[in-house]
């Protein structure tokens, strides 16, 4: 059965052509429309992963949540979002016009965007370009600039806090992200996001399940969310870099935050957990799209789980585990595994087969090494963690030297 | 843990310390022999030795209270301490200095005590009392468009009508008239003489950021590194200030080097009101002091009553008592650990599951006392109600009758069940959290000797490796019947600071346990002492009178001068006093470590501005 996405496609092509409408010019009408799908479905989409969202953690905190606008309180966040766009947006006096207006746009954009790449089924992608992995590290980095407009335009102390440790956080997360970002790559050996998704008749988290837990924390930390929510921490610096905003400004960074917390999943669903890939979507490719977004919210509910249970860490917190936990084994691993992966390409016959039988011994060989850095690097976080426990103990004060009860304290 | 027993603890008598202290400083110190005081009176130039000498040899080494008492008709301001050994508790030793009206001017007693600071300041805004030597001596309630010092007993508000309740009628005539009419809008206010609103801008704003650009000399050293320091207003408008509370930050990057607590935005002037009325309508005043425990607030508030006018309370009142102010103290640091961890950053579920528990035993308040957080229930001598005969509550599900639940069954249900799961869930599933414990473990340790400086008491001072509890130290009501042990942790941290207050629920558990099956045999019997009446007329004299809050010891400085209403109405409210040390705590942590010790010290705004 043919991919419904290219029925359609087809179509179009022909009605326009019909038209009489130049080859070029199809395909930049085609974009457009490509484009104002994605971005159309992922907004009514984002209304209802804010609903998820709000329902589960009222679940967990043995509430009910919204309940009151539609059926279970569906439309709840259409409300909201009506409410939002009927509001001033305020501007402070001594903001920076052009970066505060510009900010919230970015932030929305540089998720948007991301999306570009990433494949619903094997043939509906927006660009299959060559350099997809590259192009997602590229344009996800752009949410650090809107932190950053957002937190030095606003002309408050809080939004600058927010934005400090918000470059500090999201800059050094870009390292372990792309260490391990490079691990569906070099396993591929393409850049290309729907070849990585192509290859993965195992996926790659079972043969390297330590890359994909860094990357999702690491990303996870890109999203800003608990227990990495620094940049908008609201018991410490009340909403950082968007305390500002007001209206549908601050309704852009909210959707921001909330797509860019599907959008990892998304990410780690496609290099991670074989994107599209499932039963009998060889036969029927458009299935693709139900396996792609059932990963995405699985992976998603470990994120809604997180924010509902977790303390926020510190900043030093942070930084720390980042740069020397996270970084070190992304960077071990990710040599290690290439090495492995080398040597076994020169002995083994057929290493790199990509069929379900194929895969297995490369599958098994870099699960291995996975499993042995993997104990390791929990071996030393273990050590280096007690022995913080002991440095901290051991900063403890005696009690107060005291007279025994009974006795006159004179 | 470590318990006192209440037999050990023995008192130094004032008589001994007059003799002593009068030995070393002759001529300086005399008895006070006024009818119904007690204590000693301090000449003011000898004041800071006296105070050495009497925290140093004489091992009085908290010091509780500072009040101040005007005397117009001798002429004379009277400031008094109260001093408490902390080492093997017992009665405290009160002493008082006295100077004039006119020039009121007594020394700082700063370097001795560093807790007095705060209380100083109060005492200079509210009765003009200066304290040379104090290095910060600001209004701290009131603001500088604020005339006058209104806690002398010659300061008239705008609306003055009479200076005791009850009032006589405002329309004697018979024909009403608005007081609208009399104070058009803007006139009912009085500003300090050249005082012009417009264009006003805070003088005292720039003698605190002046106050914030000394580093202290603790955490790192700033000249060391070029760097720019930012101060940071963290409030008042801010969501983990537990209220309207400001703390004027110096931030080095993320990390504190100074930090000013501003406060009075909710200020009311507690002490004023509470003068004009009579004894028994402060007592559902005394609600909105730490509204979280009104009814430890009564407590204290009529124990301190009780002690002046010598009234008998029978033995159902005092086991009611005890019931409702351990609950309280129970739901007071269930809330205090939610909110704790809502500082550190989770997304409400603690709290809501701490709430969740709270509220159940509001459900207990509210059938007996008819509300769920201004009690208002404790009467001199006795108290308003008896326990209900049974407690209505929601229906649960839809279609269900009202719950009707038998009042004992109730409390037992909570006492035994309900709460120790609830508390032994919570030391689950948060105690050993490997985040919670990196972000409290050494975040602003208290020493101990420091503590007790800075008059830190409650859990604050009990965390610090100090089992100094009144309900072991001073007993009042009928604790020392009870068998509990006060709870002590050493390590002065946040993390003990949360893990005493674990300790404490557990410990008030015990205790009732103990008053329960004793409520029921008492079944039926007298709780109130003495004849109900409006009215109540005080002896003559002074007392102090305090008792363990949920946040700390919670005092209360009564003058009476025999007459219907207090002449003198002081609280020394704990979360006011435990802020004290907060700079010292937050000083070379980072930001997002103040907003969680200040979580860890559990205030209430409510009592802190007054």
């Amino acid at each position: 059965m043919e991919d419904l996405f290219i029925i359609i496609y087809n179509w179009l092509v022909s009605l326009l052509s019909g038209w009489g409408v130049g080859p070029v010019l199809v395909d930049i009408i085609l974009g457009v429309l490509g484009s104002v799908l994605i971005v159309a479905y992922l907004l009514t989409l984002a209304l209802f992963i804010i609903w998820v969202e709000r329902k589960l953690v009222a679940r967990i905190q043995d509430r009910i949540g919204p309940n009151r606008v539609g059926p279970w309180g569906l439309f709840q966040n259409i409300a909201d979002v009506l409410k939002l766009l009927t509001k001033e947006i305020i501007i402070p006096d001594g903001a920076d016009l052009v970066p505060f207006m510009l900010a919230p746009m970015i932030a929305v954009a540089s998720v948007f965007m991301i999306w570009a790449a990433l494949p619903f089924t094997r043939n509906a992608v927006g660009t299959n370009v060559s350099i997809g992995v590259l192009y997602i590290v590229a344009v996800s980095s752009l949410s650090i600039m809107a932190v950053l407009m957002a937190g030095w335009s606003s002309n408050n102390k809080y939004a600058l806090l927010g934005a400090f440790r918000g470059v500090a956080m999201l800059v050094s997360y870009e390292v372990p992200m792309i260490l391990t970002l490079l691990v569906p790559v070099f396993l591929t050996g393409s850049m290309r996001v729907n070849e990585i998704v192509g290859a993965q008749t195992i996926w790659y988290v079972i043969a390297m399940p330590i890359a994909a837990v860094i990357f999702y924390i690491a990303n996870h930390a890109e999203a800003g969310r608990s227990p990495f929510d620094m940049l908008e921490a609201e018991s410490e610096i009340v909403a950082g870099f968007h305390i500002e905003y007001s209206g549908m400004a601050f309704a852009m960074f909210y959707l921001a935050e909330f797509l860019h917390a599907f959008t990892i999943s998304a990410l780690t669903a496609t290099l991670f957990f074989g994107g599209w890939r499932g039963p009998f979507v060889e036969q029927v490719p458009t299935l693709g799209i139900i396996y792609f977004f059932i990963k995405t919210f699985a992976i998603y509910l470990f994120n809604v789980w997180a924010r509902g249970t977790l303390v926020r860490l510190r900043i030093d917190q942070i930084m720390s585990f980042c740069w020397k936990f996270l970084v070190p084994i992304a960077l071990i691993l990710l040599v290690l595994s290439m090495l492995v992966d080398k040597i076994a390409t020169g002995i083994i016959p057929n290493y790199l087969d990509t069929t379900l039988l194929g895969m297995l011994p490369r599958t098994g060989i870099l699960l291995l090494v996975n499993l042995v850095v993997g104990a390791l690097a929990f071996g030393w976080i273990a050590r280096t963690g007690r022995r913080e426990r002991e440095r901290l103990e051991s900063r403890q004060i005696a009690p107060v030297e005291r007279p025994a009860a009974g006795q006159q304290a004179k | 843990m470590k318990e006192i027993s209440p037999e050990a603890t023995s008192d130094v008598k004032s008589v001994d310390a007059v003799e002593l202290l009068s030995r070393k400083f002759p001529g300086s110190i005399k008895p006070d022999d006024r009818k119904g005081y007690e204590g000693i009176v301090v000449d003011s130039s000898k004041l800071p030795e006296v105070a050495t000498a009497i925290r140093d040899e004489l091992g009085f080494d908290l010091l509780a209270n500072l009040s101040y008492v005007d005397y117009p008709e001798e002429g004379v301001f009277e400031v008094v301490y109260n001093a408490y050994n902390t080492a093997v508790g017992g009665k405290g030793l009160t002493f008082r200095v006295r100077t004039s009206r006119d020039e009121a001017e007594i020394p700082s007693l700063i370097g001795v005590w560093p807790g007095v600071d705060f209380q100083e300041r109060e005492a200079w805004d509210l009765m003009g009392i200066r304290f040379s030597g104090h290095p910060d001596l600001r209004r701290i309630l009131l603001w500088e468009g604020f005339a006058g010092h209104p806690m002398r007993k010659d300061w008239r508000e705008p609306f003055y009508e009479e200076d005791n309740k009850p009032y006589g009628t405002r329309w004697p005539e018979g024909q009403v008239q608005r007081a609208e009419m009399k104070t058009p809008y803007g006139m009912n206010v009085q500003y300090p003489g050249g005082f012009k609103l417009e264009g006003w801008e805070p003088e005292g704003e720039e003698a605190l950021y002046a106050g914030l650009g000394t580093p202290l000399g603790i955490g790192p050293d700033i000249h060391q590194i070029k760097t720019d320091q930012l101060i940071v207003n963290l409030g008042p408008q801010h969501p983990s200030t537990h209220g309207v509370f400001r703390m004027a930050v110096t931030v080095d990057g993320e990390t504190i080097t100074r930090l000013k607590p501003v406060f009075g935005y909710l200020h009311r002037n507690h002490e004023q009101i509470g003068e004009r009325n009579t004894w028994l309508q402060n007592m559902p005043f005394t609600d909105r002091l730490d509204y979280f425990s009104s009814l430890a607030n009564n407590l204290a508030y009529a124990i301190s009553v009780e002690k002046m006018m010598g009234q008998e309370i029978p033995e159902r009142a005092d086991l009611l008592r005890v019931l409702m102010v351990e609950l309280t103290r129970i739901q007071n640091h269930y809330s205090a650990i939610g909110f704790l961890l809502n500082d550190l950053g989770a997304f409400f579920t603690p709290v809501l599951y701490a709430l969740t528990e709270r509220e159940l035993i509001l459900d207990l308040f509210e059938a007996t006392t008819g509300s769920r957080m201004m009690c208002n229930y404790m009467r001199f001598g006795g108290l308003a109600y008896d326990l209900p005969s049974y407690i209505g509550g929601p229906a649960i599900k839809e279609g269900d009758r009202e719950r009707e639940l038998d009042t004992m069954k109730f409390i037992k249900g909570l006492v035994y069940e309900r709460l120790p799961r609830a508390t032994d869930m919570l030391d689950r599933y948060l105690t050993n959290n490997e985040v919670l414990v990196n972000r409290l473990k050494g975040v602003g340790v208290l020493p101990g000797d420091r503590a007790i400086a800075y008059s830190a008491t409650g859990p604050v001072l009990r965390a610090s490796g100090v089992p100094y509890d009144l309900r072991r130290a001073d007993p009042y009501s009928i604790y020392n019947e009870f068998d509990f042990d006060v709870a002590v942790r050493y390590n002065g941290d946040s993390y003990d600071r949360y893990l005493i207050r674990l300790d404490e629920v557990r410990q008030s558990l015990r205790i009732l346990e103990q008053v329960v099956p004793r409520l029921e045999e008492t079944e039926g019997q007298e709780y109130m002492g003495g004849k109900r009446s409006y009215n109540h007329r005080v002896p003559a004299g002074d007392h102090y009178g305090h008792a363990e809050n949920p946040k700390g010891e919670l005092g209360f400085h009564l003058v009476s001068d025999g007459g219907g209403n207090p002449y003198r109405y002081h609280v020394r409210s704990p979360s006011f006093i435990n802020l004290t040390a907060l700079e010292e705590m937050c000083v070379g942590h980072k930001v997002a470590d103040i907003i969680v010790i200040l979580g860890s010290i559990d205030i209430v705004l409510g009592e802190v501005d007054r």
